[in-house]
């Protein structure tokens, strides 16, 4: 005898119209809970470095003397 | 303050390639990468020029106008640098630069380049300074240490400077007024005869 779509049920007990109607309520109801986030929490926001990432960190020290009398040593060494 | 910069005296580079090894090295550039290049003009004939290149730290960075992200950010050396966490290896940057200083990893569309990669100044990024996760990103941070890039630094002939834009450029001014400008003053007209033309 042939079973009604609504009746057949397949390994898990589920009929294939059931299923997709399963499936269906729970994919509104995801959606629905989507909706319900609010937007700004996923806005994107501008990098703003702060100021110890911006600060200065080139000092003349001896080091970096040394290189500019080297490189100027034709020109610069009166 | 002073504004970093980098100078190539083209009358003084040789090609070497020393500075593109020493960065490398120095930063433990991934493969692929390369944060300076040497590029040479006219190669094998009379009035060959070479100069070595990486990112110039533009005043107005055309890299920073077009990301999408706003990565970058300047620092109060002039320094542009930028942050890999949130680079998303979009490209456009690589498109803007005028120079091709920012570099990806792989090849591939957007998210799977990899993250941009480019000269730092030897100036690390914005992770504390002489870190280890610093590093492991951006490469040593040589100013915090107080000194200047490498590749300038190890130069041979002196033609890459770097450093302070006004004491650079007061260095490269008396060179020429010393010299003269162009390659002539250098034995250029010695070695090919008065009838080459540059």
């Amino acid at each position: 005898m042939r079973q009604d779509d609504d009746t057949r049920k397949d390994g898990t007990g589920l009929g294939r119209r059931q299923f997709f109607r399963t499936l269906g309520g729970g994919t509104a109801a995801a959606a629905a809970a989507v909706a319900s986030v609010p937007l700004g929490t996923t806005e994107a926001q501008a990098y703003d470095p702060g100021s110890a990432e911006t600060r200065s960190r080139y000092r003349e020290t001896d080091h970096v003397k040394a290189f500019y009398r080297t490189n100027g040593y034709e020109t610069l060494k009166k | 303050m002073a504004r970093m910069k980098f100078l190539c005296d083209a009358d003084r580079c040789i090609e070497c390639n020393a500075c593109v090894t020493a960065c490398k090295n120095e930063h433990e550039v991934p493969w692929g990468i390369n944060r300076r290049r040497v590029i040479t003009l006219n190669d094998g004939k009379p009035g060959e020029r070479s100069v070595s290149m990486a990112c110039m730290h533009c005043t107005d960075a055309p890299c920073a106008a077009v990301c999408p992200v706003n990565c970058f950010y300047t620092t109060a050396d002039a320094v542009v640098l930028h942050s890999k966490d949130l680079c998303i290896g979009c490209g456009y940057c690589f498109y803007a630069c005028p120079f091709g200083a920012p570099q990806y990893p792989r090849v591939g569309n957007f998210g799977s380049r990899g993250k941009m990669d480019k000269c730092t100044y030897c100036s690390g990024g914005p992770e504390v300074d002489l870190s280890v996760a610093e590093y492991e990103k951006y490469g040593s941070n040589r100013l915090a240490e107080g000194k200047l890039p490498l590749c300038a630094e190890m130069c041979s002939t002196k033609s890459l400077l770097a450093g302070d834009g006004e004491m650079i450029a007061q260095i490269y001014k008396e060179r020429v007024i010393k010299r003269g400008y162009g390659s002539g003053a250098w034995g250029w007209k010695t070695a090919y005869r008065e009838t080459i033309a540059i």
